[in-house]
């Protein structure tokens, strides 16, 4: 699995079909966080939700960095910007590839 | 020695400063803790991150505010026999992290500091801290890029923490953001 991460309208999508074109796609990871959540599921049944869906094939997910802001007013909000973070941390522990992407320019960090 | 580890939240800042710190020898480890926690929400912060860091041999030293007043603790555990690993030439001080310092040094004893005198105090702070028995290890927050519009007293305490983390960075030997885990360093023009 390939994580590509960025803050949103960065080209992220776009980097990502240029350079993985036969991959599939788990795009928006950080909204699906937010609406499972709105389920009240727990993180790590969205982690794992996550990886079983993501197990076979070749999978490219993308998902915004939510967490480089202030401290948001609403607990929901941050109990969702906690939830993405971690779930991006132990996704990037599982990635093969790690890309950040800036103004549609890619790194790779891991 | 000075290292900023710089990130977002729950980028995983924490863990990998932890790892960086016990990665390298040192005498004794503090963990040098800034946040005042008052409401429940900060107090499960604080006893999470107590729980990662147990078993990693940190001293927790608690100062909100006037972090240099943690010195004289440290030299004096430091002279005692107490050290974890007696063969590093230096202790190490893991402060964590510099965005509630920033608070509470710019909202203390019910006035408001300006930027500029709170980025002055913190700043000669972390000088006094910085010295050559110690290596620090400052954790800062990324709270910039959310592109929301704030008021005056929020405007002036992001102004107040870009700026102490930019004159930090300047003065740091090492720089690394951490994204999703990963550590990324920063080069420095030499």
């Amino acid at each position: 699995m390939v994580l590509v991460i960025g803050g949103s309208y960065q080209g992220k999508t776009g980097y990502a079909r240029d350079n993985f074109p036969e991959a599939k796609y788990f795009n928006q990871l950080h909204l699906f966080v937010k609406k499972r959540l709105s389920e009240l599921k727990k993180p790590y049944e969205i982690l794992d939700e996550i990886r079983e869906a993501t197990k076979e094939g070749t999978w490219v997910i993308i998902a915004d960095e939510i967490g480089n802001g202030v401290v948001p007013m609403e607990a929901d909000d941050r109990l969702w910007r906690e939830a993405t973070g971690r779930i991006l941390v132990e996704l990037a522990k599982d990635a093969t590839e790690v890309h950040r992407v800036v103004c549609g320019i890619g790194q790779r960090i891991k | 020695m000075l290292t900023l580890i710089y990130g977002g939240s729950s980028s995983g800042k924490s863990a990998f400063a932890e790892d960086y710190v016990c990665r390298s020898k040192h005498r004794n480890k503090y963990y040098l803790a800034t946040m005042d926690a008052k409401d429940e929400e900060s107090k499960a912060r604080v006893e999470k991150h107590r729980s990662l860091r147990s078993g990693k041999g940190f001293v927790t030293l608690e100062h909100s505010v006037d972090v240099y007043e943690a010195l004289p603790e440290i030299i004096q555990i430091d002279s005692g026999d107490f050290s974890t690993d007696a063969t590093g030439p230096h202790s190490v001080v893991l402060l964590e992290c510099m965005s509630n310092l920033v608070a509470n040094e710019m909202f203390r004893d019910g006035e408001i500091n300006s930027a500029d005198d709170t980025v002055e105090k913190i700043l000669s702070d972390i000088k006094e801290l910085n010295n050559e028995r110690i290596s620090l290890v400052v954790v800062s927050n990324n709270v910039f890029d959310d592109g929301n519009e704030y008021d005056v007293g929020t405007k002036n305490y992001l102004k107040a923490l870009g700026q102490v983390n930019e004159e930090i960075a300047h003065l740091a030997d090492e720089v690394y953001e951490v994204v999703v885990g990963v550590p990324v360093k920063q080069e420095k023009e030499a």
